[in-house]
């Protein structure tokens, strides 16, 4: 980690402008929950938290934060020239993308996991055994392992935002709901997995489709795969268009 | 001075270095050497000058020959950073840090402790007279000021080798000759300075030697003069109207500086191979023959027709 590169990391991510459309992202979430718990049937209360948590949160917010945290953190700067200002330093490469990873996760996690465990409490009226708790926290793992993707997406190719939406929207949104075997490699699935070992409620509020094991062993492959990936890519950067 | 030289390696050497990129050529089979001083790469865009200094930044792998600087080859070893100040073309500098915190966080991340660091980056800001807009942030500064920034942290460590390309874009003539003279006494110490331009004056009035690219090619190196003179006894073509083409043309012919004249279309063009010694002659020989000049035009100055003159020689 490198203090100085993780400031400027932050500073750069913080934009007003993204921030607050991402709060509002977030807002929208704890939205729904206020207006469940003024009108909704509270007898459903659970079952409503695993569902607003599960599809709005893990499923939605998580992916969209990461997508734009875990692209923005090298993709951007490398794409105006700015990333040349970092690297053109004494410093290993594997520091800077461990660094910017770190923060982009730690961003992402931030604006993520708090509008789901306001909402959460919101709606479930509590911690619902564990479900409020333990989607935050398998949130926090999941926006890590996005960021990690993104980030070494964005290093391979200068559309990382694009793919990333289409990982997300066609992989994990129509792919994994249709065939079984595409859910090992869903970051949403993996989380959801983890979220499920964590709370303590029953299969009938909710249960995730892939078992906890094969979530920790790819879910951990992912991310040594993809920082990997990120550091080579980095340590072998070039300018790309010439222009003189 | 430079910690290249004390090692008894060359800052900066390229050895039959081409790169290129899929089937085009960027540039094709360049050798140099530097070693201390102002050396310009003078070249029109597209040369393959940026190609060159990013070769040297460590920025681009040569797809043949070698890049080394001290000695070490220059890809893929950031620990020759230390060494080298870089100040890259593209204008953009992160535009939420005040211009001292730039130069600061350059300080930092080549390793100064933080008090080392901002004095480091006040002398920077000064050596580059930003220290009026240095507490504002860089997204408000002008061209000129964000390229003074940019030098600021390319100087704050002190490094013995600077590369920069085009240093001089978007700054105001006063700014310029200040740049200018900051290079000269920079280069002076003993600093090892590359910088490209695609101007030709830029090169002259700061660089003590020039390396002309074209086309991807070192189409000439050496002292500027020795440049200067080649580009000036180059062959001149001129154009002329006057009061009698027909004998003006064959009163020019008898003149030994003229190389061929031609009344084409009933347009009088003259060739030259001395430019100075025509240029006082005609004159002369037009007013011997009774003939009135109306106009006497260069017909290819450009610095293209000047850098593809070279590229034939």
């Amino acid at each position: 980690m490198n203090g100085v590169v993780a400031r400027i990391t932050l500073r750069q991510l913080l934009s007003r402008r993204r921030t607050l459309l991402l709060l509002l992202l977030g807002g929208v979430l704890v939205l729904v929950a206020v207006v469940f718990r003024l009108a909704g049937d509270q007898l459903r209360a659970l079952p409503f938290t695993a569902g607003l948590l599960g599809t709005l949160g893990i499923g939605t917010l998580m992916p969209l934060v990461a997508l734009l945290f875990g692209t923005g953190a090298i993709g951007a700067e490398i794409e105006d020239g700015t990333a040349l200002f970092l690297l053109a330093k004494p410093l290993r490469r594997r520091t800077v993308v461990l660094t910017k990873l770190a923060v982009a996760a730690a961003c992402s996690a931030a604006l993520t996991c708090g509008p789901m465990l306001l909402a959460g409490l919101i709606s479930a009226g509590g911690l619902g055994d564990g479900l409020v708790l333990g989607m935050t926290a398998a949130a926090a793992i999941g926006s890590l392992l996005y960021c990690a993707v993104f980030v070494a997406l964005s290093l391979v190719t200068g559309r990382a935002l694009v793919f990333g939406l289409a990982y997300v929207l066609i992989w994990e949104g129509l792919l994994a709901g249709l065939f079984a075997g595409t859910r090992t490699f869903s970051i949403r699935q993996q989380t959801l997995a983890i979220a499920d070992a964590i709370a303590s409620v029953r299969r009938t509020v909710f249960d995730a489709q892939l078992d906890l094991t094969t979530a920790i062993v790819v879910g951990v492959l992912v991310l040594v795969v993809a920082t990997l990936l990120a550091i080579r890519r980095l340590a072998s950067y070039e300018i790309s268009g010439e222009t003189g | 001075m430079s910690d290249g030289q004390a090692r008894g390696d060359v800052a900066v050497e390229l050895a039959n270095v081409s790169r290129w990129y899929g089937n085009v050529v960027a540039v094709n089979d360049i050798s140099f050497r530097l070693d201390g001083g102002i050396t310009g790469l003078l070249g029109p865009n597209g040369a393959g000058k940026s190609t060159i200094l990013h070769m040297v930044g460590g920025f681009l792998a040569p797809s043949s020959g070698s890049v080394t600087v001290g000695g070490a080859p220059a890809w893929h070893r950031p620990a020759m950073y230390r060494r080298i100040g870089l100040v890259p073309e593209r204008e953009a500098v992160y535009p939420f840090l005040t211009g001292r915190e730039f130069a600061e966080a350059n300080a930092r991340l080549q390793g100064m402790p933080p008090d080392e660091a901002a004095a480091a980056a006040a002398r920077a800001i000064a050596l580059v007279e930003l220290e009026d807009a240095a507490d504002r942030p860089i997204g408000g500064y002008s061209k000129g000021m964000r390229q003074r920034a940019k030098v600021a942290g390319a100087l704050v460590h002190d490094p013995p080798i600077l590369l920069l390309d085009e240093p001089f874009n978007g700054m105001d003539p006063r700014q310029r000759l200040h740049m200018m003279d900051l290079l000269r006494g920079m280069a002076a110490e003993g600093r090892t300075i590359l910088f490209s331009s695609h101007i030709l004056e830029e090169v002259e009035r700061v660089a003590e030697r020039v390396l002309v690219i074209v086309a991807g090619r070192l189409a000439a190196s050496g002292d500027f003069r020795e440049i200067r003179r080649l580009m000036t006894d180059r062959p001149h073509t001129f154009t002329i109207r006057s009061s009698d083409d027909r004998a003006l043309a064959s009163a020019l012919l008898t003149d030994p500086t003229i190389a061929g004249a031609a009344l084409d279309g009933g347009l009088l063009t003259v060739r030259t191979s001395d430019f100075g010694a025509f240029s006082r002659s005609v004159p002369g020989i037009a007013r011997r023959a009774g003939i009135s000049l109306h106009e006497l035009l260069p017909t290819d100055e450009s610095l293209e027709s000047v850098f593809s003159y070279l590229v034939r020689r």
